[in-house]
């Protein structure tokens, strides 16, 4: 036990180099500045956010409107011209994205029940989610100028119609089931609420147990490269110390990965709520939050360990694959090929798990899925909210059955000769007498 | 003194090839004893089958009293491996290496300070100790590496081309240095291409071609035998 101690601590020293520390750190720094920026860029805009108004009409209707548009947060920009072609340019020049031209003639065609004109002129200079953001506003606050106009007409020429009636005549309510659990909610607002809470867990597991495979198959395929295997091999510490460390180490180096994409992808989350969302976000967020308690769509401590587990069981598998794949590796070349068949394991799970529903798969297409063992991980977030327990708790069995055959193998590998003499060359078989 | 190791009919097969084919020898404690033999002799699959990183197809390795074949654990604690053309671990610094091997074969602290103090010593490398061994050349890795593989004092040191990279003086010193070993006790068996360097270390040669010892004794029994001048004669008469 004491020699697998100072071979696990050399094995960690072997992993956590400045070229290894050095790009986690820059991704965890890049998804946190991410976020920063976005957020700060969101509520920045939020504050500032400014509309240029041409009103040619200069009518209690078009004063009204304005009022509207102040209402939802719009700083108005006076135009200093009356032609709505140079209050554009005026527009581009100032750097302004959004100008409400209000025609002259506005009111009247609304006290005449008439459609009346409003020209909205929006300068697209990126395509980022934030850009629209404003255009969407103005659109909301235009549709409730409309709603409130169209209330007051209906509700002066024709004082018998509901005009509440006029625009919904269908009340449609909405009530999700989960289990014996309802809500009076959208299953667009569960989904969503899901979404937001489980979209990460699938990105960072498929960093994560890239990662830590590469990591593992680099370091059989440096010993081979650097000519220390042998030695190594030739020293009084058993096989599966070997094993043992050098997944430990992978393992221990991969969750703290794990855990540091982790705060990243959450700064980074957060950000991006903040500057979409900005307060109403935040609100609505809570909103769902409530509607998620209510269908019992919660995770307890039991649960998140659960996820935890599953999670470290496909990173173990991962680990043991490797392992056994970088065996093969003459070189650290050759490593990201001979990956490339569990890069597929872990792709097809994945991408399934991001477009549809596995579970309502076809039997054989479902068993297929379900009998590659990292699948398990990336339905346990899903499977717990849902309450499947006894699922999450049979993939990570299946999980585990997967590493005790994979660890066998690879034991059998490094205790035989194999781990010298195998090698996989893609363009020709070769046997080399040594 | 008595043989430390003992190789009976010892075989190898990789598939139709067999690289050994039935060889035996032994090594007593103290001893200097060479195998040398053109490339493809079979001298690097029978040090690995020794070292036991590679498995014998059949026959018997016996090393002090241990049967190499069915206790590698036991027998691994008693030999040490210098493989021809090894590394060592680049982003490890040179005393941090030898500390890593002195804590793989002593538990107690004060073996493992005295074992990495010696090596120290043994390979002469000063304050670069202290730098990693990425910024090393071939030679001050190999001086490393050989400190490394005598400084638990192994029943038996297998080096394989132990001076391969050295300039003259290195290696010298490293010739000296296996011989001071050897007046303690140790074993070595030797692969060398090296003739000259066969002829001062060894107390005892086989040559070995197409996996068959064709001839074994000292130095100067091999030359007489085949009327050679020298070890590269007799090498060549053999090989032929």
């Amino acid at each position: 036990m004491r020699r697998f101690w100072v071979l696990l601590r050399k094995e960690i020293k072997e992993l956590v180099t400045p070229q290894i520390l050095l790009p986690f750190a820059i991704t965890i720094v890049m998804f946190m500045f991410i976020g920063n920026i976005v957020g700060s860029q969101g509520t920045e805009a939020q504050a500032n956010r400014r509309l240029a108004l041409l009103d040619l009409d200069k009518s209690a209707a078009s004063a009204a409107l304005q009022g509207a548009v102040e209402q939802a947060g719009f700083k108005i920009d006076r135009v200093t011209t009356t032609d709505p072609a140079a209050a554009t340019t005026e527009l581009s020049g100032n750097g302004g994205t959004l100008l409400l031209v209000v025609p002259k003639g506005y009111g009247a065609s609304l006290a005449a029940g008439k459609p009346a004109p409003l020209d909205v002129y929006s300068v697209i200079r990126t395509f980022s989610f934030m850009a629209g953001q404003d255009s969407s506003t103005l659109s909301a606050a235009l549709a409730a100028v409309e709603q409130a106009v169209a209330r007051e007409t209906v509700g002066g020429s024709a004082p018998n119609l509901d005009a509440a009636f006029l625009e919904n005549p269908l009340q449609v309510r909405d009530h999700v089931l989960i289990g014996d659990k309802q809500a009076d909610v959208s299953p667009d607002v569960v989904m969503g609420f899901i979404t937001s809470q489980t979209t990460f867990v699938p990105i960072v597991l498929f960093i994560v147990v890239i990662f830590a495979a590469q990591m593992v198959a680099v370091a059989i395929a440096t010993e081979k490269e650097n000519k220390t295997l042998e030695t190594l091999l030739a020293m009084p510490i058993s096989r599966p110390a070997i094993v043992t460390a050098k997944m430990v180490a992978a393992g221990l180096v991969a969750l703290l990965s794990a855990a540091g994409y982790m705060v990243g992808m959450r700064f980074y989350m957060d950000g991006l709520m903040k500057g979409l969302g900005g307060a109403e976000g935040a609100a609505a967020q809570a909103a769902s939050q409530a509607f998620a308690d209510k269908l019992g769509l919660t995770l307890g401590v039991g649960d998140y360990a659960l996820l935890g587990l599953s999670m470290f069981g496909a990173i173990l598998v991962a680990l043991a694959f490797a392992l056994i794949l970088g065996a093969f590796a003459e070189n650290v070349k050759a490593v990201q090929s001979l990956l490339a068949p569990l890069m597929v394991l872990l792709m097809v799970p994945y991408f399934l798990s991001l477009f549809i529903d596995i579970n309502s798969l076809s039997p054989v297409a479902r068993t297929l899925v379900l009998a590659i063992p990292f699948s398990h991980a990336f339905l346990a977030a899903p499977n717990l909210f849902l309450g499947n327990t006894g699922a999450v708790v049979t993939g990570a069995l299946y999980e585990l059955a997967w590493f005790v055959v994979l660890v066998l193998i690879a034991g059998r590998i490094f205790s035989s000769d194999r781990l010298l003499t195998m090698k996989l060359n893609f363009s020709r078989k070769k046997r080399t007498a040594v | 003194m008595g043989d430390i190791l003992e190789v009976k009919d010892l075989r190898k097969r990789y598939g139709q090839l067999e690289a050994v084919k039935g060889i035996d020898f032994s090594v007593q404690a103290g001893e200097v004893f060479a195998l040398i033999g053109p490339n493809g002799a079979g001298k690097t699959t029978t040090l690995r089958m020794v070292a036991t990183i590679l498995q014998p197809t059949s026959g018997a390795i016996t090393l002090d009293g241990i049967d190499v074949v069915k206790e590698p654990a036991k027998a691994r604690e008693r030999l040490s491996y210098l493989p021809e053309e090894a590394g060592a671990y680049k982003s490890m610094k040179g005393r941090d290496y030898l500390k890593f091997m002195a804590e793989v074969f002593f538990e107690d602290p004060a073996d493992q300070a005295e074992s990495v103090k010696a090596a120290g010593e043994i390979s002469g490398l000063g304050d670069r100790l202290g730098d990693k061994l990425g910024t090393y050349s071939k030679g001050m890795t190999r001086k490393l590496l050989l400190a490394r593989s005598i400084m638990t004092r192994p029943k038996l040191a297998i080096l394989d081309e132990p001076t391969s990279g050295l300039d003259v003086l290195g290696a010298l010193d490293i010739r000296d240095t296996v011989k001071e070993f050897t007046r303690h006790g140790m074993a070595v068996l030797l692969s060398s291409h090296n003739m000259l360097e066969i002829e001062y270390l060894s107390d005892r040669v086989a040559i070995i071609n197409e996996g068959v010892i064709h001839a074994t004794g000292t130095p100067a029994e091999l030359k007489a035998r085949y009327s050679a001048q020298n070890l590269e004669e007799v090498f060549a008469e053999v090989a032929r």
